[in-house]
């Protein structure tokens, strides 16, 4: 049983870098880039860290706000995926995925307990790179370098690990309270 | 002499070792899965499976798991629908002993589809980089396109020429950002990525009003105020319900009417006593302004 202190103390990982650098007030556009390291206490499990670079980022710059948002709504998004593909329950996914992103994971998890195959994340981090948003602010593309260790499984049997960094591609979209993941797509690094 | 016997009877026992452990496991030589390191989403392919025996073959990707049986010493068969999804997949073969493995990366098939998004829907003329274009590349299988693609925005204006805007696509989103036209309107803007087409529609209207003009009026104590068409500096006419506001000032003080441009003029009625001034206004921009000294 994890006390309450221990439940807290990953709240205190919550690093606003921009507030240390100075960047509030000028430049925040160019060189936004911070840390979120949330934890939600209702599942009891941390979020996982991540890292986001805003630099450089059109054609439009991406607000304070908006920044801090995307980088815990992934992790929500991860914290969740990760528990979702190993307890093979769809509902565990909550509600960060939409649109294809939500699909191909309900349909991964549904062939997972057909088969009986499953994967444990072992989730070291997340730095994100934030690479187009939309003019509108309807749409922002992201790099997620990742590093990860996945164990695959059938039944209780681990058949496979994979310990390297890996990269996806991930597009999000603002919704009424949070940013949603829309697409999450795993590329090799030659892709860029 | 007696050490050399000693290794060659250690040699000998080893080698059969390693042979009862091959029988045993019926699995030999699959130590390494040859699979290529990309292909294209929805192609199928083969592996070569080295051995004799059966084997567990998983294949484990971003929306699709395949579990079968399968024998070894014959091609793996991975269909065309098992990939469709681009991404990583895993490729594991399971002999009851071990298990080998490898990944692959699907790349998004040729692009089929463009979502396409232009904003805003309505933009004043003559409003420099006030419009954005942003197209999404997607192949038939709804994966994005990641490779380099070039993206012609087409833009036809209500009137005039039309003119294309050509931007490269970058990880799959191609955009870019441009003047409204001097007319109202209605602009098409089409996306287009060799015979893939997607059209938006955009609604030009007049810009802030320009060279705003009226007329008065005096019929008695009363004066009727009559504005000129209110257009832009483009010669645009500002749509009706577009507000005008005449301002009095005389002796009594000061009173404002706010009447919306009907067919194109906004008129006004004011009672003045003795010497007053009048003056027109649409948003930002003061048009004439006129003087009443108790007649016109």
């Amino acid at each position: 049983m994890r006390s309450m202190a221990d439940l807290t103390l990953p709240f205190k990982k919550i690093t606003l870098e921009f507030v240390k650098l100075g960047l509030v007030r000028a430049g925040f556009a160019r060189t936004a880039s911070f840390v979120v390291a949330a934890c939600v206490l209702a599942t009891a499990q941390s979020s996982p860290q991540v890292h986001l670079d805003a630099a450089g980022l059109a054609p439009r710059p991406i607000e304070e706000l908006t920044g801090t948002t995307i980088a815990r709504h992934y992790a929500l998004a991860w914290q969740y995926m990760t528990g979702a593909l190993e307890s093979g329950r769809t509902d565990a996914l909550g509600e960060e995925f939409v649109g294809s992103a939500k699909d191909r994971l309900i349909r991964r998890i549904g062939e997972q307990n057909q088969t009986g195959v499953h994967v444990r994340i072992v989730d070291h981090g997340h730095r994100l790179k934030a690479i187009f948003y939309s003019a509108d602010g309807a749409a922002m593309q992201l790099l997620d370098q990742a590093q990860l260790e996945i164990q695959t499984f059938d039944g209780k049997k681990l058949i496979d690990t994979q310990n390297a960094p890996q990269e996806y591609m991930v597009l999000m979209t603002p919704g009424a309270d949070r940013w949603y993941v829309r697409d999450l797509e795993e590329v090799s690094a030659k892709t860029f | 002499m007696q050490r050399t016997i000693h290794s060659d009877f250690a040699l000998r026992n080893c080698l059969g070792g390693l042979a009862l452990l091959c029988v045993l496991s019926g699995w030999a030589g699959t130590a390494e899965l040859h699979v290529p390191p990309t292909l294209e989403a929805g192609q199928s392919f083969s592996i070569p499976a080295e051995g004799s025996g059966q084997a567990t073959f998983y294949l484990v990707g971003p929306d699709h798991i395949v579990k079968r049986t399968v024998n070894l010493g014959s091609d793996l068969q991975v269909q065309s629908s098992d990939v469709r999804t681009a991404g990583r997949y895993q490729v594991i073969l399971c002999a009851p002993s071990s298990c080998t493995s490898a990944t692959f990366e699907a790349k998004a098939a040729p692009p089929a589809r463009l979502s396409f998004f232009l904003h805003p829907s309505r933009v004043p003329v003559s409003t420099p980089q006030s419009i954005d274009a942003t197209a999404f590349v997607f192949d038939q299988y709804s994966n994005p396109v990641l490779a380099p693609a070039t993206v012609d925005f087409r833009i036809t204006p209500a009137t005039g020429a039309g003119f294309s805007r050509p931007s490269s696509a970058q990880h799959g989103v191609a955009w870019v950002r441009m003047d409204a036209t001097p007319h109202e309107g209605r602009v098409q803007v089409t996306a287009v990525l060799g015979n893939v087409e997607e059209a938006r529609v955009i609604q030009q209207v007049a810009a802030e009003a320009c060279g705003l003009r009226m007329k008065a009026v005096a019929n008695g104590n009363m004066v009727n105020l009559e504005t000129d068409p209110v257009r832009d500096c483009s010669g645009n006419a500002l749509p009706d319900g577009t507000v005008v506001s005449f301002t009095k000032e005389d002796k009594a003080g000061k009173s404002t009417v706010d009447t919306p441009i009907r067919k194109g003029i906004a008129r006004a009625q004011f009672r003045f006593d003795g010497p007053a001034r009048i003056g027109v206004a649409c948003g930002v921009v003061l048009g004439n302004e006129v003087a009443l000294n108790g007649k016109l």
